[in-house]
């Protein structure tokens, strides 16, 4: 930061003649000079009063500008927040972002995998997977081919393990899964398949 | 001891009773009180009962005739009596596990020769097998040599691989066939790859959210 000389000061409280300073201190001197009389000048154009009262003349604004204005005039916003509980808020929201992500997944426990089971026939009304995961109950497994092309698909949740199972189509016709690559003779004349379901969490 | 004994005596007859339940109104009627002194023989030598209940209801699932399901069961109580056997011959003693008997006998009825299952068991003293056995099966099942499959399979689990990881093994040696190399040579690659065998795939995001527990079944 400049400091001002001191003879400057005492030359504007007239202890010292402006005369007996250096050239260069005489000019800064007049400037400061100026700038006195600038300030102490009267304020051209339209007095305080006029415009007072030309504000007060002036009709409201709407509610619509004024929620404009409001809402383009910068504003200062202050929080006042207390650490804990940001932190509560902050799990709170992560908490519910996962189970928002996970909604509607099944929960799979630590010895449970995914089964897939694919199987094409095109003129089939119905098809269910059946086997010793379900205790060989028709319909409780049902296959699904929502896009019309014939070929029928089911994923399910199971217990990891080895199972057998074949395909019921329109309930009568039993079938093994020719996509398997594990076949087994069923004792009773035909081949099971066999699914290995691997524990998804590994 | 009283609630032991107790526990004991009425053990046995409410296991006959639940196993009877399941077969009710499961397979023709007059085949239950044969498949249900078969699953009682069983349980009095230790075997799983459990394999034998499947094959009765997969046999009336599939309408099939009483005395073929009872026949079918009894074939099965057949295969657990020699997969126990086989394992007391490896040295599963005193008793070998359920889940160890029904293993072998999955490994037996999947193809393997009785003296490749014996060998595997041998050098897989702890259980679980089962992942073991499936491998070996698999690369039978796609006519790899039954010693060089069973070979490849030990080599990993001495390698330091087990559980459903030795099925990512035949899987890879699977690849290397579909690759157009020889089995022989596959299981080559393989071997020297081991234990670095490329890992199953996870089920996806989009498998885990289509995915569906079973439902009840529907009415008859």
């Amino acid at each position: 930061m400049n400091t001002i000389d001191p003879r400057i000061h005492q030359a504007l409280d007239g202890e010292l003649s402006p005369d007996a300073l250096p050239p260069e201190l005489q000019r800064a001197i007049r400037q400061v000079a100026a700038a006195a009389d600038l300030l102490a000048a009267p304020v051209r154009g339209v007095s305080v009063e006029l415009r007072v009262m030309a504000e007060i003349h002036r009709p409201a604004p709407t509610w619509a500008r004024r929620v404009a204005r409001w809402i383009v005039t910068p504003h200062a916003l202050t929080f006042r927040f207390r650490p804990a509980w940001s932190l509560a808020f902050a799990a709170a929201v992560a908490v519910l972002t996962v189970f928002a992500a996970r909604g509607g997944e099944p929960q799979l426990a630590e010895h449970e995998g995914i089964a897939q089971f694919v199987g094409r026939f095109p003129d089939a009304r119905s098809v269910h997977v059946v086997g010793s995961f379900n205790d060989w109950r028709a319909g409780s497994i049902a296959l699904e081919d929502q896009d019309h092309d014939g070929v029928w698909r089911a994923t399910v949740v199971l217990p990891a393990g080895t199972y057998e199972y074949m395909f019921v189509v329109d309930g009568e016709r039993w079938v093994p899964d020719h996509l398997a690559d594990r076949l087994v003779a069923d004792e009773f004349g035909r081949e099971n398949s066999v699914v290995i379901v691997r524990p998804a969490r590994r | 001891m009283r609630l032991g004994l107790a526990v004991v005596l009425l053990a046995g007859p409410l296991a006959a009773q639940s196993v009877q339940g399941r077969l009710a109104g499961r397979i023709p009627s007059e085949a239950v009180p044969t498949v249900d002194s078969l699953v009682q023989v069983a349980r009095r030598e230790a075997l799983p009962t459990e394999p034998l209940v499947q094959k009765a209801l997969e046999g009336g699932a599939k309408q099939v005739p009483g005395p073929r399901i009872v026949a079918a069961v009894q074939v099965s109580l057949s295969q657990l009596r020699d997969a126990r056997d086989l394992l007391l011959r490896a040295g599963d003693r005193p008793r070998p596990q359920p889940g160890e008997v029904t293993t072998v006998a999955w490994a037996l009825r999947r193809g393997l020769p009785a003296p490749v299952v014996e060998r595997v068991v041998a050098a897989l003293p702890q259980p679980p097998r089962a992942a073991a056995m499936h491998a070996v099966a698999d690369l039978v099942a796609h006519r790899f040599d039954p010693d060089s499959a069973a070979d490849l399979i030990i080599a990993a689990v001495q390698d330091g691989l087990q559980g459903e990881r030795l099925l990512d093994v035949s899987t890879a040696a699977l690849h290397e066939v579909q690759r157009g190399h020889t089995r022989g040579d596959a299981i080559a690659i393989v071997r020297m790859q081991l234990p670095a065998v490329p890992v199953a795939p996870r089920p996806t995001r989009s498998a885990v959210a289509r995915a569906r527990r079973p439902g009840p079944p529907a009415p008859p």
